[in-house]
């Protein structure tokens, strides 16, 4: 038997007059996983996000989501997705619990149904103690947890989040993934879309995307051993130049907007022997294991974010002043 | 169908939530008709009492259209900030979508202009239990028609700063060509053409009908024109809601 995946997405291509937000994407996420579509800002994230929730429609290629085609099926897929938007879709006047309530109606829930699930909902996201108040008089995290339980009231067996944790603090942010997870290890599938690294770190699978095009699909673990070994990273007086130095000696150097970036299968033992070599100016060096936004600059030069450090998770920072 | 309702309760409950804007809404035919009227009726040829009877439907019309129109700004508020993306992705069909829209416009329209309906003996506006209701069904009609016209051009709008902008521009004009404030007949040929092509017109003519039993069209002209003016601009609606984001 083929089973068939959640999501499964071919060709996909979305023009807005001459931007081309989407350049051909090919994904299939199995069902049951937690999928992290990763990107920089601009990279097409809430374009794939908005045609795979029926919202808008591809310029050409398919998609299909639990077997449904997003386009000539979506009537049939709205009764089974959840979404989750980048901007905030609450009535904010109403309160938590009426927002929840009214969200059962629009899917034709009614009565003491509508408000047994509306009570689970609040239950299970930690949502009760608030649930009499005004959507607009909540905390950052309490409403991306309210939009989330909005999601979760029609019961999908896909949940679709875009940005959903932006503009929250860590503790926000780690709470909201608690249950994302629960979520997921209770057999619903999620697909996010993040353009923080340690967000797409909590997925089973990640497809990395950049200018409209997947640049990298797999589980993290995978993704990071297509580094090998360990990073470094260099900041110089003349960043350019390093990396010209480096290449010229056989050393596979990337030229990243905040340094340059070598991947080694022994870093530690590499760096003393480059900073003495090196002919330019250190001004910092460091050495880590390799995380995902190693692996984004390596497959497309430039970092996910323009003021995010380097992507490491167990970074060996190694503080050098010549 | 059920969630059709969901989104006229949902706009019912923040009109209750909003009755300032409620009452607001009252002040300006209050100064059309007592104000206005005054000054005008006192220089028409109809005399002051007759000219304020001849207006007040026009008034009516003048709270319906604008109460309308204007909260369908709720839909340009909304599809950026606000619940409608919700409504977008659930399971209704885009032409129910539609029609709650306009049936909540149109019942958020007709609370102040029923309000007005209180100032009946004050103007000297006497019809029997007839009249009223025919006058309730004529309101209820341009209601819709005026509510479809708001939700089918706030549908296509992004700016909540434009809208209102583009609305008075047309909606001003929709108005004085509607022969609320005068008879149209006796104005020049121009304006009685224009007239035709202008449901506000058809929608007064239908209340003053009611209440005075003046006409301007057949009764039978107005029922369709207007029937035709809701169904098409509630399809227009109904497809800007199928686009989703991309309308
Ligand atoms: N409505 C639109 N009209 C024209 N261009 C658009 C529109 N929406 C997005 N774009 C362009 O398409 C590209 C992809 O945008 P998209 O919003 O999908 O990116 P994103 O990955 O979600 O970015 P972010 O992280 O900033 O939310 C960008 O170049 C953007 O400028
Ligand atoms: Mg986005």
């Amino acid at each position: 038997m083929v089973v068939e995946a959640a999501v499964a997405v071919e060709g996909l291509v979305r023009r807005y007059g001459e931007v081309e937000a989407l350049a051909g994407i090919d994904l299939r996420v199995p069902g049951g996983a937690l999928f992290a579509l990763l990107g920089p800002n601009g990279a097409g994230k809430t374009t794939l996000f908005s045609i795979l929730t029926t919202l808008r429609r591809p310029t050409s290629g398919r998609a299909r989501v639990l077997g449904l085609d997003v386009v000539r099926e979506r009537s049939a897929l709205r009764r089974r997705i959840g979404v989750v938007f980048q901007e905030p879709a609450l009535e904010q006047k109403l309160t938590v619990r009426d927002n929840l309530l009214l969200m059962a109606w629009l899917y034709g829930v009614g009565g003491r149904i509508a408000r047994r699930r509306v009570e689970q909902v609040l239950d299970r996201l930690d949502l009760t103690a608030v649930a009499g108040r005004p959507a607009a008089k909540l905390s950052g995290g309490q409403k991306r947890r309210v939009e989330l339980a909005r999601a979760l009231i029609p019961q999908p067996e896909v949940l679709f989040l875009d940005e959903a944790t932006l503009g929250l603090d860590v503790d926000a942010r780690r709470s909201f993934w608690v249950h994302i997870r629960q979520l997921a290890a209770s057999g619903t599938t999620v697909f996010f879309t993040t353009h923080y690294m340690e967000e797409a770190e909590v997925a089973q699978r990640i497809a990395m995307i950049d200018r409209g095009r997947v640049v990298a699909d797999g589980s993290p673990t995978a993704l990071k051993a297509r580094i090998g070994g360990g990073v470094i990273w260099l900041n110089t007086a003349d960043d350019a130049g390093a990396c010209d130095w480096l290449l010229a000696r056989g050393l596979p150097a990337e030229r990243a907007q905040h340094g340059v970036l070598l991947v080694d299968p022994a870093p530690a033992e590499r760096l003393p022997g480059l900073l003495t070599e090196l002919p330019f100016k250190v001004l910092r060096a460091e050495v880590h294991e390799p995380g995902l936004e190693d692996v984004f600059v390596k497959l497309t030069g430039r970092g996910l974010d323009n003021d995010a450090a380097t992507g490491s998770e167990s970074g060996v920072q190694v503080g050098w002043r010549p | 169908m059920k969630g059709s309702l969901a989104v006229v309760a949902l706009d019912l409950k923040r009109l209750w939530q909003d009755r300032v804007r409620l009452i607001s809404s009252l002040v300006q035919p209050l100064l059309y008709l007592f104000v206005l009227g005054s000054g005008l009726g006192a220089n028409s040829t109809l005399g002051g009492p007759d000219y304020l009877r001849f207006i007040y439907p026009g008034v009516i019309g003048l709270t319906l259209l604008f109460t309308s129109v204007f909260s369908a700004i709720l839909i340009v508020f909304d599809r950026q900030f606000g619940f409608l993306k919700a409504v977008l992705v659930a399971p209704l069909s885009r032409v129910g979508i539609a029609a709650a829209k306009v049936a909540s416009g149109a019942l958020q329209a007709l609370v102040p202009a029923l309000l007005l309906l209180l100032f009946a003996p004050l103007i000297g506006v006497h019809a029997g239990a007839l009249g009223w209701l025919e006058l309730i069904a004529a309101m209820t009609g341009a209601a819709v028609t005026f509510s479809a016209l708001g939700v089918a051009v706030a549908a296509r709008f992004n700016s909540t700063v434009v809208f209102p902008v583009i609305a008075n521009a047309v909606l001003l004009p929709m108005f004085f060509v509607s022969g609320a404030m005068f008879p149209l007949t006796g104005t020049p040929r121009w304006l009685q053409r224009l007239a035709y092509f202008d449901p506000v017109a058809y929608a007064v003519d239908l209340m003053r009908g009611a209440l005075l039993g003046q006409r301007y069209f057949p009764v039978w002209l107005s029922v369709i024109v207007l029937t035709a003016f809701v169904l098409g601009l509630g399809w227009a609606a109904a497809r800007v809601f199928a686009a989703g984001e991309d309308a």
